[in-house]
C-alpha cells in the first residue's frame, strides 16, 4: 500500500488534486481512499489531504502518519511545517519550487523532486500571477515521480473534476510531467 | 458502475435513485455536501422532487413530517447541533409512524466548537423511536440508505442512517452506483398505509388520553420488534439484486475469540485490519461490528458475546455520569445472561481524535492483559490537562 | 415511468397512532363554543359629544380611505353646514376624543372644514334621500342656523317649509354676527344655497310679528320660532348711550359699511361677540381692551378665540365692571368698579362676583362697545316656561297649542353655539314628525332610540333608517382601545397667517387642510367603535372562521370556537363577545 500526504493551502485545490489522483489511480486498477483533514476552512490556511493506494480493499480509515510520499504545493509551508514528519526513509518528496530548495539537509534520507508549477500554471493561463492554480501541474509531476498512473487516466479525471479550462489543466499536468526535476536521494 | 465517490455523495446518489419526492434540510458541516448535491439534483432536473428550504433543522423535520403525512417519500439530513435542535420533532415523526429517512453525520456537540467525528449526537437520540443504522464505508452508506427507505416503509418507522464525519462523509473511495432501473426493481414506490388527503380529511397527532396513550407506545415497540426480521427480508431482496448484505451486526472470528472487540462506524473497518494482523500472530481475537443500534439486537448480541471471555467495547461517545453508550447497551443485553463475559468499556476518538490501528491494538493488549476492567470506562490516549495549559485549543 | 406498486407484506404490523377515524370535515370547531363574537359597532365619544351627532369615526374612516364624497354625505345627513362648523364650531368632539389619552386629540374640526370646502369645490348637493312629501307645511321664523337646519331636516322628512327672515339675507348670526376672518360670507352663501336647492323656501325682508303669525296660522300645520337674540342688552348705567351696540357694529362690518375709526376702544363683555368685536377693531387699526367683570377663565368666549385675540394685541381687563361713562369731547371716560369673587356657580364653576367696596378705576378711551349679551326683541318670542302640553326637549321647547308651536335656537339652547342651533333644528324636525305620526303623548319617548350615545344629540341617519339599525349607544372609552396597534403621532397643524399679517386684513387666519394633511390626520384617528376593515379579526382567527360574504366580514359559526381573539385584537372595539350559555 502507498500512502501519500499532500500539503497545501486552503484555496489551492489541494483536496481536488488528491481526488483527481484517486480517480486516476482507481481507473488504472487500484483501490483508493482519499480524504482531507479539515481544520480551519479558510483561504490560505495550511491543509492536508491523504491518499491511499492498494491492490486490495483498503480497510484502515485513520489519518496517514507515515506516508511513502509527500507532495508540497507551496514551498513557503516549509518555513513553519515539518513536511517530512513521518515520511518513510527513502520515501519521495515532491516540492513546487523553481530551483533546488535551500536547506537540503531537511530532506536527508529522502528522494527529492521539484517542479516549477507556478511557471507552468502561468504558461497555461491558470489562475493569476499572484494566485496561480498549481494543483494540476503537481498532479502531472507526481505521476512522473511515481511512474503512475497513466496520463490518460489523469486526463479523464481532470475532465470529470475540473470542467472549466480542462485542457489547460491537462496541458499543465503534461508539461509538469515533462519538466519535473529529480534531485535524487539527499545525503 | 463503480466510481470514486465522496461518502456524502454516496448518500445523495442513493436518495436520488430512491426517487425521494420531498426533501428539506438546513445546512451544517459536515452534512452540507449531501444536501448541496440533492439541491442541485432538484434544480437540474436529475430528481423530480421538491427541496424545501427552511430556517432551521426543527423546521426541516417539521416539513418532512408534513410531507410524509401526505404519503410521499421523504428525506432529510443533519448533524450534531442540528440533530439536537430537531429532537422534539424526532418524537413526532416516529410516533406518527412516518417512514422518514435521515442521514445523520456523526459530529461532536459544542462547546467547545468542534465539527469532527463523535457519536454522542445520534446516540443521544436513542429514545426517540427512530431506527438507527451505523455505516462503515462509502458502499455501506449507499446501500444502507437505499435499504432504509424499504425498511422504514415496511415497518412505518423513521430510519437514521449514521455516518462518521470526514472519515466517511468527506472520504472519496470506490462505490458501486447501480442504474435507476435496477434500484427501481429493489425499491418500489412508497405505498403509504395512511395519507392525509384533502378529499377526505382527518387529523393526526391529536390528543391521546391516558386511556389510550400507553397502547400507542406499545404499538411502536411492536413495530420495533419486527425490525430485525424485516431488515433481514430487505437484505435478502437487496442481496438478490446487488449481491451484498450487512446484517444488523457482523461477527468476525468470534467463535474462538478470547477477546471480542465491539466496534461501530469507520472504526470497524480499521478493526478488520487489526484483527487480521493479530490473528496472523496467533492472537485469539474477534470483532463484532454493530450496524443496527435501534432496535438493539439483544438476542444476537447474547448469541455472539454470551459465551465469550472478554468484551472490549470501543465508544466514540460518552454518556456523562455513566459510561460509553454502546458499552452500556452491551452490558444491559448481557446482564441477565448466565456467566456473561467481562465487558471492558473504552472511550476513544472523541471530537475527531483519530482511532488508528495502534489505538485498537492498544485496547486489545490492555484487555488481554487485565482480568477484570478496573473502571467502568477506560479513556484511551488521554493527556494530562496540564499539557494544554500553555497551548491553544487547536 | 409508472412503476408497479408492491405491497410491503407488513400490513399486520400494528399502526396504532393518534388519528381521527372519521373525516375532520364533520369536526366543526364551532361545537366547542361557549361564547360568540359579533360585529358590534359602538358609539365614538366624539359623536356623542357632537351636538349635531355627526358620525365622526365613520367620517374619519371614509376620509382616510380618500372616499371624500361619502365622508361629506355622512356629515350632511346630520349637519348641512360642514364648511361653517369646520370654521366656527367650538368642537366639543375634540375635548371628548379618546386620542387625548394617548397623545393629542384628533383635529376633527380641521377635517370637517376640509370636507366642507371639498363639497363646495365639487359643487356637491345635499344627499337626496327624502321621505315622500306628506302634504304638511311648516312655517319657520328666522333664517339663522336653527331655522335653516329645521327647514333642511323637515324637508328631508317630507314637509314643505317656508322660512321668514326679517333681514335682507339669510344666515342670522352666521351672516351678521361673525366677522369675515372667521367665516367668509361666500362660504356661508354656498352652504345656504345648497339648502335652497334642496327645496327650502326662504323669504327675506319679512319683519316678524305676532300679527303675522296669527294671519298665517291657517296656512301652516306647525310653526318653528328660531329668531334668536337680536337685541343687545343694555348696561343701564349713567351715560350708556355713549356706548355703541357691539352686535350692530358687527352687522355694519358684515355690510362693509364701517366708518373709519381710530384710537383706543373698550369692549365690555366676555363672550364670543366681545372677542369678535375686539379682533375686528384690531384689524381696523384700533387698540381694544376687553373689560370683563369676572376672571379671564370665566369668559364664555371660546378659549381658542380668546387666545388668538391676545396674540393679536387685544388686552383683557378682568374683574372690572363699568358703572359710568362720561363723554367729553371725542373721548369717553369709563369708570370701572373693581369686582371680587364671592363664590362659584354650581354648574360650570364660573366665579360669582360682587363689587369690591369702593375701588374704582377711570379709563379714557375713544370708543366703548357693549357685548354683554342679547335677548329676543319681542315678548312673543319667549318660549313658554310651563303650561299644559309644553315639553322641554333639550334643544327645543315644544308647545302644543291649537297648532304645534316649537321654539328653538338661542331661544331655548342652554349652550348658544352654531352647532347647538343646528341640533335644535334637527330636534324640532324629528319631534314634529313624531308628533304628526304618533301624536303628542308619544313624543318624548319616540326620539330616544335615535340618540347618539348617551347625549342629547340625535341621529337623522338612524331616524330615517328606523330604530333597528341604530348603533350600539355604548360610548367607547380609551381603555377599550387596543393601543398596541397605534403609534404616537403629532397632530397635523393647518397653515395659518402670521399674527403681524393677520391683524392687517380680514382674510381668514387659518387655512383649510390640504388633501395630504387631511388624510394624514385621519391616520391618527382610532375610529372608536367602527369597523374600518383592518382585517385583524380575520388575520388572527385561528380557525379561519372570519369569512367574506357579499364583501362583508361574517363569522362562520360552524368553525368559530369562541376563543375571542378577534374581539381582543380588534383595535377599536367594533366587536363584542357574548356568552351563549
Amino acid at each position: 500500500m502507498h500512502e501519500i500526504r499532500f500539503h497545501g493551502r486552503g484555496g489551492q485545490g489541494t483536496v481536488v488534486a488528491s481526488v483527481i489522483l484517486a480517480k486516476a489511480f482507481f481507473s488504472a486498477g487500484h483501490y483508493v481512499q482519499t480524504f482531507p483533514v479539515f481544520g480551519l476552512e479558510r483561504r490560505g490556511a495550511p491543509v492536508e489531504a491523504y491518499l491511499r493506494l492498494d491492490k486490495k480493499k483498503i480497510l484502515v480509515r485513520s489519518n496517514v502518519y507515515t506516508p511513502d510520499h509527500v507532495v508540497v504545493q507551496d514551498i513557503k509551508l516549509l518555513d513553519n511545517l515539518d513536511v517530512t514528519q513521518g515520511l518513510k526513509l527513502g520515501g519521495s518528496i515532491l516540492i513546487n519550487s523553481r530551483d533546488v530548495p535551500d536547506n537540503l539537509d531537511t530532506f536527508s534520507g529522502f528522494q527529492l523532486h521539484f517542479v516549477d508549477a507556478v511557471k507552468i500554471a502561468s504558461d497555461n493561463d491558470l489562475g493569476t500571477r499572484t494566485n496561480p492554480i498549481v494543483n494540476t501541474a503537481m498532479i502531472g509531476a507526481f505521476a512522473r515521480v511515481m511512474d503512475m498512473p497513466p496520463m490518460e487516466t489523469i486526463h479523464t479525471a481532470i475532465l470529470e473534476e475540473i470542467p472549466v479550462k480542462a485542457n489547460n489543466n491537462f496541458q499543465a499536468a503534461q508539461q509538469a510531467y515533462e519538466e519535473v526535476h529529480t534531485f535524487g536521494l539527499v545525503d | 458502475m463503480k466510481k470514486v465517490l465522496e461518502g456524502s455523495h454516496a448518500v445523495s446518489e442513493a436518495v436520488r435513485l430512491a426517487r425521494v419526492q420531498v426533501m428539506s434540510a438546513y445546512p451544517i458541516t459536515p452534512q452540507t455536501h449531501i444536501v448541496e448535491a440533492l439541491s442541485e439534483y432538484c434544480s437540474n432536473g436529475a430528481m423530480n422532487a421538491r427541496f424545501l428550504c427552511v430556517e432551521s433543522e426543527h423546521s426541516a423535520m417539521a416539513a418532512v413530517i408534513g410531507a410524509a403525512s401526505g404519503g410521499v417519500r421523504t428525506f432529510t439530513a443533519t448533524s450534531s447541533q442540528g440533530l439536537a435542535l430537531m429532537h422534539e420533532l424526532l418524537h413526532w415523526a416516529s410516533a406518527a409512524r412516518l417512514p422518514i429517512v435521515m442521514a445523520e453525520v456523526n459530529r461532536a456537540l459544542a462547546p467547545g466548537w468542534n465539527i469532527w467525528m463523535d457519536q454522542t449526537d445520534s446516540l443521544a437520540q436513542r429514545d426517540t423511536g427512530w431506527i438507527q443504522l451505523y455505516c462503515e464505508d462509502g458502499q455501506e452508506v449507499f446501500d444502507t440508505t437505499l435499504q432504509a427507505f424499504r425498511l422504514a416503509e415496511k415497518v412505518s418507522l423513521p430510519v437514521m442512517v449514521v455516518l462518521d464525519a470526514f472519515f466517511l462523509s468527506h472520504t472519496f473511495e470506490p462505490v458501486d452506483v447501480p442504474d435507476q432501473d435496477i434500484v427501481d426493481g429493489f425499491l418500489p414506490p412508497f405505498l403509504p398505509r395512511f395519507e392525509l388527503n384533502t378529499d377526505n380529511p382527518f387529523a393526526i397527532g391529536q390528543m391521546a388520553a391516558p386511556t389510550i396513550y400507553m397502547e400507542m407506545r406499545h404499538s411502536i415497540q411492536k413495530a420495533m420488534e419486527r425490525v430485525p426480521g424485516e431488515l433481514d427480508q430487505v437484505e435478502q431482496e437487496f442481496a438478490a439484486t446487488f449481491n451484498r448484505r450487512y446484517g444488523p451486526m457482523e461477527a468476525i472470528h468470534c467463535d474462538d475469540a478470547e477477546v471480542i472487540m465491539v466496534v461501530t462506524g469507520t472504526a470497524a473497518s480499521t478493526c478488520r485490519k487489526v484483527i487480521s494482523d493479530l490473528r496472523a500472530i496467533n492472537e485469539q481475537v474477534g470483532m463484532l461490528k454493530l450496524r443496527m443500534f435501534r432496535p438493539f439486537p439483544t438476542d444476537l448480541i447474547r448469541q455472539v458475546l454470551g459465551s465469550a471471555h472478554k468484551i472490549a467495547v470501543i465508544d466514540r461517545n460518552f454518556s456523562f455520569g455513566v459510561s460509553g453508550i454502546f458499552a452500556q447497551e452491551v452490558r444491559a443485553a448481557l446482564c441477565n445472561y448466565k456467566g456473561h463475559p467481562s465487558v471492558f468499556g473504552y472511550i476513544a476518538g472523541l471530537g475527531g481524535r483519530d482511532v488508528t490501528p495502534e489505538t485498537l491494538e492498544e485496547i486489545y493488549w490492555k484487555t488481554k492483559s487485565t482480568d477484570k476492567p478496573d473502571a467502568e470506562s477506560i479513556w484511551i490516549g488521554l493527556n494530562p490537562y496540564s499539557s494544554f495549559q500553555s497551548r491553544s485549543n487547536s | 415511468m409508472e412503476r408497479m406498486k408492491k405491497q410491503n407484506g407488513t400490513e399486520d404490523i400494528p399502526l396504532f397512532i393518534s388519528r381521527s377515524n372519521i373525516t375532520t370535515e364533520i369536526n366543526k370547531t364551532g361545537s366547542w363554543r361557549f361564547a360568540r363574537p359579533k360585529y358590534d359597532e359602538k358609539t365614538s365619544p366624539c359623536s356623542a359629544a357632537c351636538p349635531a351627532g355627526e358620525d365622526i369615526a365613520r367620517i374619519q374612516m371614509l376620509a382616510n380611505q380618500e372616499s371624500f364624497k361619502e365622508a361629506v354625505h355622512t356629515i350632511l345627513i346630520e349637519n348641512p353646514f360642514p364648511a361653517v362648523c369646520g370654521r366656527v364650531c367650538f368642537h366639543p368632539c375634540e375635548t371628548a376624543c379618546n386620542r387625548t389619552g394617548f397623545d393629542e386629540p384628533i383635529a376633527i374640526r380641521c377635517l370637517e372644514r376640509f370636507l366642507g370646502d371639498f363639497a363646495i369645490q365639487e359643487s356637491m348637493k345635499l344627499p337626496p334621500e327624502k321621505l315622500p312629501e306628506n302634504g304638511k307645511s311648516v312655517c319657520i321664523v328666522g333664517a339663522g342656523p336653527a331655522g335653516l337646519a329645521a327647514g333642511y331636516f323637515l324637508t328631508r322628512l317630507g314637509y314643505s317649509c317656508h322660512i321668514f327672515e326679517a333681514s335682507s339675507e339669510p344666515g342670522g348670526i352666521l351672516r351678521w354676527g361673525i366677522p369675515e376672518y372667521r367665516l367668509p360670507v361666500k362660504i356661508l352663501a354656498r352652504e345656504i344655497e345648497r339648502i335652497k336647492d334642496f327645496g327650502v323656501k326662504i323669504n327675506c325682508n319679512v319683519p316678524m310679528s305676532q300679527n303675522f303669525l296669527k294671519e298665517t296660522k291657517s296656512r301652516y300645520d306647525a310653526f318653528f320660532i328660531a329668531c334668536g337674540y337680536s337685541r343687545s342688552m343694555q348696561m343701564n348705567i349713567p351715560g350708556d348711550q355713549a356706548a355703541s351696540d357691539g352686535l350692530e357694529f358687527l352687522r355694519h362690518m358684515r355690510r362693509e359699511e364701517i366708518t373709519p375709526l381710530t384710537g383706543t376702544a373698550a369692549v365690555v363683555g366676555g363672550g364670543n361677540t366681545a372677542v369678535d368685536i375686539a379682533r375686528s377693531l384690531v384689524r381696523l387699526g384700533l387698540n381694544p381692551i376687553i373689560v370683563y367683570r369676572r376672571r379671564k377663565q370665566d369668559m364664555p368666549a371660546f378659549k381658542h378665540e380668546v387666545e388668538m385675540a391676545r396674540k393679536e394685541g387685544v388686552k383683557i381687563l378682568e374683574l372690572f365692571a363699568p358703572i359710568q361713562i362720561e363723554k367729553t369731547g371725542g373721548a369717553c371716560f369709563l369708570t370701572l368698579q373693581q369686582m371680587k369673587i364671592s363664590g362659584a356657580e354650581t354648574s360650570g364653576g364660573r366665579a360669582v362676583v360682587v363689587p369690591d367696596g369702593r375701588v374704582t378705576q377711570l379709563r379714557r378711551v375713544d370708543h366703548v362697545f357693549t357685548a354683554i349679551g342679547a335677548e329676543p326683541t319681542e315678548p312673543w318670542q319667549f318660549p313658554p316656561e310651563q303650561g299644559p302640553e309644553t315639553l322641554h326637549l333639550g334643544h327645543c321647547t315644544f308647545a302644543h297649542r291649537d297648532r304645534p308651536l316649537m321654539f328653538g335656537g338661542d331661544l331655548t339652547n342652554p349652550i348658544k353655539s352654531v352647532t347647538d342651533a343646528i341640533a335644535s333644528g334637527k330636534q324640532a324636525a324629528m319631534a314634529l314628525d313624531a308628533f304628526f305620526k304618533k301624536g303628542w303623548d308619544a313624543n318624548a319617548d319616540r326620539l330616544a332610540p335615535y340618540r347618539v350615545g348617551s347625549g342629547p344629540a340625535l341621529s337623522m341617519e338612524s331616524y330615517l333608517k328606523g330604530e333597528h339599525t341604530s348603533r350600539n349607544r355604548h360610548i367607547v372609552s380609551y381603555e377599550e382601545i387596543n393601543t398596541d396597534y397605534f403609534s404616537t403621532a403629532a397632530r397635523v397643524l393647518s397653515a395659518s397667517l402670521a399674527v403681524d399679517e393677520s391683524v392687517h386684513s380680514f382674510l381668514e387666519t387659518e387655512e383649510t387642510y390640504t388633501f395630504d394633511q387631511a388624510v394624514e390626520e385621519t391616520y391618527r384617528c382610532f375610529k372608536c367603535g367602527i369597523c374600518d376593515s383592518c382585517n385583524n379579526c380575520r388575520i388572527f382567527c385561528p380557525e379561519v372562521a372570519v369569512v367574506f360574504k357579499d364583501s362583508r366580514r361574517v363569522i362562520d359559526l360552524n368553525y368559530c370556537k369562541g376563543c375571542g381573539i378577534c374581539v381582543v385584537e380588534c383595535p377599536r372595539n367594533a366587536m363584542a363577545l357574548e356568552m351563549e350559555i
